[in-house]
């Protein structure tokens, strides 16, 4: 349980937390926007909702 | 629109859009959309007289049942449970349907998950009036009535997933991941906030699991995310799905959507603390929830832009479509709720805006800005679509928004006012150090704002009024056309 | 630049969103709320806070019944107008017994966590039954069907069995009976003893005549302002050591 209550302290944590939420961020961030090949083939998907339209309006 | 169908991968089986008819169930959508309206003046209707036991204590009469301590949980959970639930189903059957392109798993679960949630919020709204609670904010059912919230949930997340399996698209539209996070938070949060002991298997009352200190911040981990997952991702599944359906163009970024999608679901439940600032929760509890609730600004305002900025380029449609409006407006207070809030998590300012009325303003900018005027936006929408007509006036539409907006900016701005007032005034000194005002000035200070929160509450309420009518205009109309096609014979009326 | 990942993989398999938003969303209370079971300084160390006697006990149901935690909070923050208007400013320690807990979140009416002894008997009677014949421009509701409305004492057993099972040292055995002894000293252990609970009512709505009515039957007003007039006396302050509360936060 020793290595539990080392969480336990908040000096501790908030760097932890800080560190992890940073480099998930930049991850995510880079795997989006990092190259333009990628991105136009996340993009192609919004289109999706078009495509069941049988709207008679 | 057939051209852009076909280059489109995800093109509609031509033999699925010829045998059109039954390939959705669109009957529990209807079902549940026609109970948003109805919990709609349910629960507003008891919001405005709670409102006016405010201003005005005799209209409390001595009667135990409308008491406003009994009565407040019943406008809670009637336009939470009630109206923001149903429109949550309604929205998210339909669209998981739409995107997947296939009918929902099971039609007597769908049913079951109908009947099931209705009981649950008219039980529960009963049982606060013969006084049983669980005095935890938002989730006062006791434990007979959790349970079944408990089981109708698991339908639902069983119903949804399934049907996302079934689905003929090998793409999840972002829509259903807001959902999806949704529904799983939901359940969580629900789970570990109702922990209890019941008194008997007979007895209604239940003593919860948990003491002081663990038990607050277990229960405002739970109030705040439900804020986080029940009233701002699942309806931000709604906007994804209706704004670029209603503009007629896709969302503005679907990179942008991962990006906050992802920042949201994990930030939101650390923020939970900043409820409980200064009081005897340990200080790194409280500051770790304070940083936090600064960070979620960023995802929250990308939704908001993601949003906006779908209309990018054609802004003239604020002018001629009021449902757009409605959409825009909402994501507009979506954005300046998401500031305010952290703004109130710092401790500095939560010290002057905890216990007062500044909070029910901000609750408020979030309900009635966000989560109802978006609502209202994707019904005004998807109501023609399901009875297969257009909107008996787009007129009234207009009027219901005006009503809307005058009715939120009343109540908000009354509330910042009273509550800075209480705030100043329960801190203020006199010249020998003394307290300035005793508590009873304060309450005596706010009257105005109590009756001009209930003038604003009126004028909300009036617009629901008007859309109820429009919206039964429009089903009637519908209908009638239905009727007319089917005498003008042929199969001409036999399509979706 | 090649990444192996894609997050098409996630957006086209319902079982890994499933998964890893389940994650995304369960960290945060592992990481903030399970450390509060096992932090020491959590709750502090002081002597007096105490359980409920079950007259109070049913009080407190009745407080939470009727909704009034929603206008009333029960935690005073450790600032200067605060502890003025209301005193010294609130212990974990002092709710380590509330099932659930009552700090609320509002002020419609003033904090109520140190009210015990504040005011007479008589008084929350007639301030219950009438707010505004007391305080001209209170808007609390009247509540008067609790000075009319007999308690409910039978199932006052179950009651305390039910939080005995979530850690409140309610005595079932004679055992738990002289720890309490020991704990609470011989009265309020009496009190505790769940097989003697229905009497234990009786005998201290009696003897404090809280509703003002001398052998009148025991209403839910008694229990109710038994319960007030015990909130936030309980720690003796002389005996606390500031430095270690402030140390603990």
């Amino acid at each position: 349980m020793e290595w539990f209550m080392w969480f336990t302290k908040f000096d501790h944590t908030q760097p932890l937390v800080l560190v992890i939420l940073v480099v998930l961020f930049v991850g995510i961030s880079y795997y989006v926007y990092g190259s333009s090949a990628r991105g136009k083939r996340i993009e192609s998907h919004k289109n999706m909702i078009f495509s069941d339209d049988d709207d008679k309006r | 629109m057939s051209s852009v169908a076909a280059a489109s991968p995800y093109a509609l089986g031509a033999d699925r859009a010829a045998a059109g008819v039954e390939e959705y169930n669109f009957d529990i959508v209807k079902k549940f959309t026609i109970m948003t309206l109805v919990w709609a003046v349910v629960g507003m209707s008891v919001g405005v007289y709670i409102a006016s036991e405010l201003a005005w204590p005799f209209l409390n009469f001595g009667i135990p049942y409308i008491e406003f301590g009994r009565f407040r949980p019943v406008h809670t959970t009637s336009v939470i449970l009630g109206f923001g639930g149903s429109a949550l189903f309604a929205t998210s059957y339909y669209i998981v349907q739409r995107t997947c392109q296939a009918r929902l798993i099971s039609d007597f679960a769908a049913s079951f998950t109908f009947w099931g949630w209705q009981a649950c919020v008219i039980l529960a709204d009963a049982s606060y009036m013969m006084g049983h609670t669980t005095s935890r904010e938002y989730a006062e059912m006791e434990w007979p009535l959790a349970l079944l919230i408990l089981v109708v949930w698991v339908v639902y997340m069983n119903l949804f997933i399934g049907t996302i399996m079934r689905r003929k698209q090998p793409h999840i539209y972002v829509a259903n991941w807001f959902y999806l996070a949704f529904i799983l938070a939901v359940a969580i949060l629900h789970v570990f906030n109702h922990l209890a002991i019941p008194v008997s298997m007979f007895s209604m009352k239940s003593y919860s699991l948990f003491s002081g200190v663990q038990d607050a911040m277990t229960q405002w981990w739970y109030g705040h995310n439900m804020v986080g997952f029940y009233l701002t991702a699942a309806f931000l599944g709604m906007m994804y799905y209706f704004v670029p359906k209603q503009a007629g163009r896709p969302i503005y970024s679907y990179r942008l959507s991962i990006v906050h999608f992802w920042a949201l679901a994990f930030m939101y439940m650390w923020v939970g603390a900043h409820h409980l600032h200064w009081t005897a929760l340990p200080d790194w509890t409280s500051t770790l929830a304070a940083t936090f609730s600064i960070l979620l600004l960023m995802p929250s305002w990308g939704g908001m832009i993601n949003g906006i900025m779908t209309l990018s380029g054609a802004w003239d449609k604020l002018r001629t479509d009021p449902v757009m409006r409605f959409m825009i407006v909402a994501l507009s207070f979506y954005g300046m709720s998401t500031f305010e809030g952290p703004m109130m998590a710092l401790k500095e300012v939560n010290a002057l805006s905890h216990y007062t009325n500044w909070t029910v303003g901000h609750v408020h900018s979030g309900a009635l800005g966000w989560v109802a005027m978006i609502s209202f936006g994707s019904l005004y929408h998807l109501i023609p679509k399901l009875w297969n007509t257009r909107l008996y006036s787009v007129r009234l539409a207009a009027v219901h928004f005006w009503l809307a907006t005058i009715g939120i900016v009343l109540y908000i701005v009354a509330m910042w006012i009273s509550g800075i007032t209480q705030g100043l005034m329960w801190r203020a000194y006199d010249q020998f150090g003394n307290l300035q005002y005793s508590f009873i000035e304060s309450v005596a200070a706010i009257h105005p704002f109590y009756v001009m929160r209930m003038i604003g509450g009126v004028f909300f309420l009036s617009g629901v009024l008007v859309m109820v009518f429009n919206v039964t205009m429009t089903i009637l109309q519908g209908k009638r056309e239905e009727r007319q096609a089917l005498a003008a014979g042929g199969l001409a009326g036999a399509g979706v | 630049m090649k990444l192996g990942f894609k997050h098409e993989w996630i957006e086209t398999n319902i079982g890994l969103m499933v998964v890893i938003t389940m994650l995304a969303i369960s960290v945060a209370g592992m990481v903030e709320i399970i450390p509060l079971f096992f932090i020491k300084g959590t709750v502090e160390n002081v002597a007096g806070p105490r359980p409920y006697t079950p007259l109070e006990l049913r009080g407190r149901d009745i407080y939470q019944d009727n909704g009034c935690f929603y206008c009333h909070s029960q935690m005073i923050r450790p600032f200067r107008d605060e502890e003025l208007r209301y005193g010294h400013y609130s212990l974990a320690a002092e709710s380590q017994y509330d099932h659930p807990f009552l700090w609320g979140s509002e002020r419609t009416g003033p904090d109520l966590a140190r009210i015990g002894g504040k005011y007479s008997n008589a008084w929350h009677v007639q301030h219950l039954i009438d707010p505004r014949s007391v305080v001209s421009q209170s808007i609390m509701p009247g509540f008067p069907w609790l000075a009319t409305t007999p308690l409910d004492m039978s199932d006052i057993g179950a009651r305390m069995k039910a939080l005995r099972d979530v850690g409140v040292p309610y005595a079932l055995t004679k055992q738990e009976y002289e720890a309490d002894v020991k704990k609470f000293g011989p009265e309020l252990a009496k009190q505790y003893y769940i097989p003697d609970a229905q009497q234990s009512m009786i005998e201290q709505a009696n003897a404090n005549d809280y509703d003002g009515r001398k052998n009148g039957p025991i209403t839910e007003m008694d229990a109710v302002v038994a319960y007030l007039q015990g909130l936030g006396n309980q720690v003796d302050w002389n005996k606390v050591n500031e430095n270690q509360l402030v140390k603990d936060r």
